[in-house]
């Protein structure tokens, strides 16, 4: 089995590069080889490609519970580890405990979608990457694998659906 | 006798309007948009500087030297007196936490009801909540007693074993604020995080550093946009119910409150609305300063922005009439002496031209104007209108703060609430608002182009019938 | 009520124990005050109260705890003056004021059921005082630091508030827990009269009476049945601890 190489291949276009994709399997290469950066985001049925896991909603959920735990804990918990008497009201009231759970259920769950999108998506993270200044300026850049011998075919082939360049992707810092 | 048909005068000729005034229709490729953008940040002419510090020199005098003395000497030197305890401090408060919903608004709200509409200048909003915010914070530290025990209000094991009371409506404003601040800066950051990578790829020196830092190594991969855009959406989702909880926890503060005037329980939704308009207002006049004042953003802000923005006020202007009407109407019927008294002393005693003014900038005017398409479309009229709504909601709140405290139920303790030096700290803060957005929009991008340039692309032209119309598809 | 099983066994000063003994209250007849301000000044003195200028006093920031209100109807020459109603901290049993200090610097004393104002705790919110349907708290807008040899006057039992400070009446509580502790460690129930707060004491015609309500036979719950005696803003449910005794025109007295 010979040594699989990385290329960067940029496209312009949406539809040259979901071609190109398909161009890609067709030579065999697997869709765990593959990635696509975009400079805007392109959601996995436009690109025809297998739904991508995202942990975010799970962390989120998780984070809300713990949220809604301390909203308990500040209405009631810290109330009855130091009970002072207020005049007008008991020691755990009702509605202002709503207004805690509510408060802190939410903090819980933003706060940890956010952390979610850095864990999930190791961020942050400085080490050199393969990518291309371009693709923010908007081009659809493909990262694919694949062995030595097949890499002058599928040059071709992407060269003849539209590729401003098929490049062999070097890590570099961003 | 046959009448000869004539043939029937169009009334709405057919592409009327050139469909590339509308942004979303008039696509340059991103390369161009990412180079306009990145021109804006770094074009500052001379009057930008001298703006700037002038503005630093007033935040140096009448926020940071003003508030030492006032720390130091005490809230002597402020207005407040028996019975009006609380003065310009929690108007300043409510005030900035009101401009603050107004982001949210813009990028939550707008986001969740798919209007295009929003998509150049929701991180300009963003902006406005994330700011606001912070004066919003700074105003009610300035009106503690002891502000160097403030943190107290936080919650932590201590050796005494005593923490805050979180059943009182200040302890939930503590933690609603907080919330929402550390909400909506989060919420700002992760759709920036695409255009600061954007600015990594396009900056060299000490700003190429910058943005890599903040950037956190983003390219842009299937994997990091599908986290990105769902955080975002349930962002999106989710701040909104924290939105109107702040604000109602807030008019909290007043409502849950004993005096006459501010019991009323319709103080919730009132004040929500109430942060609407002031801050859909202060969204408005802030497009058209950031339209007027930086390089290039005439092709981002464009007059039908504006017009949506218009649109927006008079209708959140319209609910504000309702509300306040109903609140007024309803303690003018049946409420009990004190609240009549109450009312008579907002409209005859000696801040009663500012009931009348706030009733004409909130209403009047908004009404009178902003049905107007021609009017909507001009940027100085919103401006201006914007400006007017503001001062009208500013007015308000001191209605409802000192003015409605200083009727009570004990007429031998009836004083009139004269600000002194909350006036100074006041304008410092707005110094400081105005200085940290004009530094914020040479640093950070201030209109997400990856948003944009979605837009532009779900965007197109169809034929039906003899009219050309704009379609949206939904490629989220 | 006099527990008899509870001699030897006081259970005084325990802050958790809602049933220890004690209750302070006061009756104010109105018919009987002349307005003659000795209460004012006798608690100015008791309490180390702070003077303020006549500046800040003419700006509604006195600090008296106890201030006399006086209400006029008719204009000059025909005026008729009604009662005068000495105000302090009504000491409510459901104080509007507890409940909103977000430090919990103003809570329920459960040995003497009073009304407590914390100054360690306090902040400086201030909504305590907005919440006060009656109005009786003070603030310390400013440190008011009296000239010297002043200070030697100062109650030493009383702290001395700074800036930043709720304080308001607080029925001498230094007394009270003087006065209870005595009794306690003496092994004996606290009589009626062998307490009372300074504006009390230095009441010339006997209109302020101060004890136990929670004592049948003391002086004040006696006063508290009496037909004349009603409760300010009685409307609003805070059940305060101090009654009134209406005066004035309505029972034979024309001023």
């Amino acid at each position: 089995m010979s040594e699989k190489k990385t290329f960067l291949a940029l496209f312009a276009d949406i539809d040259p590069a979901v071609n190109a994709l398909d161009q890609l399997r067709e030579h065999g290469v697997s869709d765990e080889d593959m990635n696509v950066i975009s400079g805007i985001p392109l959601t996995d049925h436009i690109l025809g490609r297998p739904k991508i896991w995202s942990n975010v909603p799970r962390i989120g959920l998780g984070g809300a519970v713990a949220g809604l735990l301390f909203g308990f804990f500040l209405a009631a918990g810290i109330t009855y580890l130091y009970p002072l008497k207020i005049g007008s009201q008991g020691l755990f009231n009702g509605a202002p405990s709503v207004v805690l759970f509510f408060e802190m259920g939410m903090l819980g769950l933003l706060a940890s979608t956010f952390i979610g999108v850095f864990l999930d998506s190791a961020f942050p993270s400085y080490r050199p990457k393969e990518y291309i200044d371009e693709i923010s300026d908007g081009k659809i850049a493909i990262l694919f694998s694949v062995p030595e011998n097949k890499e002058a075919e599928v040059k071709d082939a992407l060269d003849h659906l539209g590729a401003e360049s098929v490049t062999p992707a070097e890590k570099r810092s961003l | 006798m046959v009448a000869t048909a004539e043939p029937l005068e169009r009334a709405h000729p057919v592409d009327a309007e050139d469909p590339r005034e509308h942004l979303m229709l008039d696509p340059r490729p991103r390369g161009e948009m990412n180079g306009m953008v990145m021109e804006a940040m770094h074009t500052s002419t001379w009057k930008f500087w001298v703006l700037a510090s002038f503005l630093g020199i007033v935040v140096v005098t009448c926020l940071i030297i003003s508030w030492g003395y006032l720390i130091a000497e005490g809230l002597g030197v402020a207005g407040v007196n028996k019975p009006a305890f609380w003065g310009i401090f929690l108007v300043n408060t409510v005030y900035w936490i009101g401009i603050s919903h107004a982001g949210t608004f813009v990028s939550a709200l707008l986001r969740v009801m798919k209007a295009e509409f929003r998509r150049p200048f929701t991180r300009a909003a963003e902006l406005l909540t994330t700011f606001g915010l912070i004066q919003a914070g700074i105003s009610i530290f300035m009106h503690l007693g002891r502000v160097w025990l403030s943190y107290w209000l936080f919650p932590y094991p201590n050796e005494r074993t005593i923490w805050p009371n979180f059943h009182s409506p200040l302890g939930w404003d503590f933690l609603a604020i907080n919330t929402y601040l550390m909400a909506s800066t989060m919420y700002l950051f992760l759709p920036l995080i695409p255009d600061l990578a954007m600015a990594r790829d396009r900056s060299k020196g000490w700003r190429k550093v910058f943005y890599r830092i903040l950037s956190l190594g983003f390219r842009g991969t299937e994997g990091e946009w599908r986290h990105l855009r769902t955080a975002m959406t349930i962002f999106a989702w989710a701040i909104i119910p924290v939105m109107f909880s702040v604000h109602t926890i807030v008019a909290w503060d007043f409502a849950a409150a004993t005096r006459p005037g501010w019991s009323s329980t319709v103080f919730g939704p009132y004040f929500v609305v109430g942060a609407l308009q002031s801050g859909i207002a202060a969204v408005g006049m802030v497009v058209v300063l950031i339209r007027a004042t930086m390089k290039n953003m005439k092709y981002f802000i464009r007059p039908e922005h504006l017009d949506a923005l218009g649109k927006l006020m008079l209708v959140v202007s319209m609910t504000w009439g309702y509300f306040f009407f109903q609140d007024y109407m309803v303690n003018w019927y049946g409420g009990d002496k004190f609240t009549k008294m109450l009312l008579e002393f907002h409209e005859k005693g000696p801040m009663g031209w500012m009931w009348f003014a706030m009733l004409i900038f909130n209403v009047v005017i908004p009404f009178a104007t902003l049905w107007s398409k021609k009017i909507r479309r001009n940027p100085a009229l919103l401006f201006t209108i914007g400006l007017l709504i503001n001062a009208g909601m500013w007015f308000e709140r001191y209605i409802i703060i000192p003015t409605s405290l200083t009727i009570n139920r004990m007429p031998f303790t009836w004083k009139v609430y004269v600000p002194r030096i909350e006036i100074l700290l006041s304008l410092g803060t707005l110094a400081l608002f105005i200085l940290i957005y004009m530094i914020a929009s040479r640093l950070i991008p201030l209109v997400p182009v990856w948003e944009v340039q979605e837009g532009q692309v779900a965007h197109g032209l169809r034929k039906v019938g003899k009219a050309t119309v704009k379609t949206v598809s939904d490629i989220e | 009520m006099n527990k008899p099983g509870w001699i030897g066994q006081i259970e005084v000063g325990n802050p958790f124990n809602e049933a220890s003994l004690y209750k302070w209250g006061m009756v104010i007849d109105q018919d009987l005050c002349t307005g003659c301000q000795a209460c004012v000044t006798a608690c100015a003195m008791e309490n180390n109260t702070s003077f303020v200028g006549e500046a800040d006093a003419g700006y509604g920031r006195t600090m008296h705890w106890l201030h006399i209100e006086r209400f006029w109807d008719g204009v000059y020459p025909n005026v008729k003056l009604t009662s005068y109603q000495p105000l302090l901290c009504q000491h409510c049993e459901r104080a509007p004021c507890e409940p909103v200090c977000p430090v919990f610097a103003s809570v329920h004393s459960l040995s003497q059921k009073t009304n407590l104002q914390v100054y360690n705790r306090c902040v400086g919110t201030r909504y305590c005082a907005n919440n006060c349907p009656y109005q009786v708290r003070e603030f310390n807008w400013r440190d008011y630091a009296p000239p010297e040899p002043l200070p030697n006057m100062f109650h030493p039992d009383v702290t001395v508030r700074r800036r930043g400070v709720m304080e308001k009446c607080t029925f001498c509580l230094q007394r009270l827990l003087q006065a209870e502790d005595k009794a306690s460690a003496e092994g004996r129930v606290l009589a009626d009269g062998e307490v009372i707060t300074a504006c009390a004491q230095a009441c010339p015609t006997g209109a302020i009476v101060f004890g136990r309500l929670d004592d049948p036979e003391s002086q004040v719950s006696h006063l508290r049945t009496d037909g004349r005696a009603a409760v300010l803003l009685e409307e609003l449910g805070t059940l305060p601890s101090i009654t009134y005794l209406k005066g004035g025109s309505s029972y034979g007295r024309n001023r």
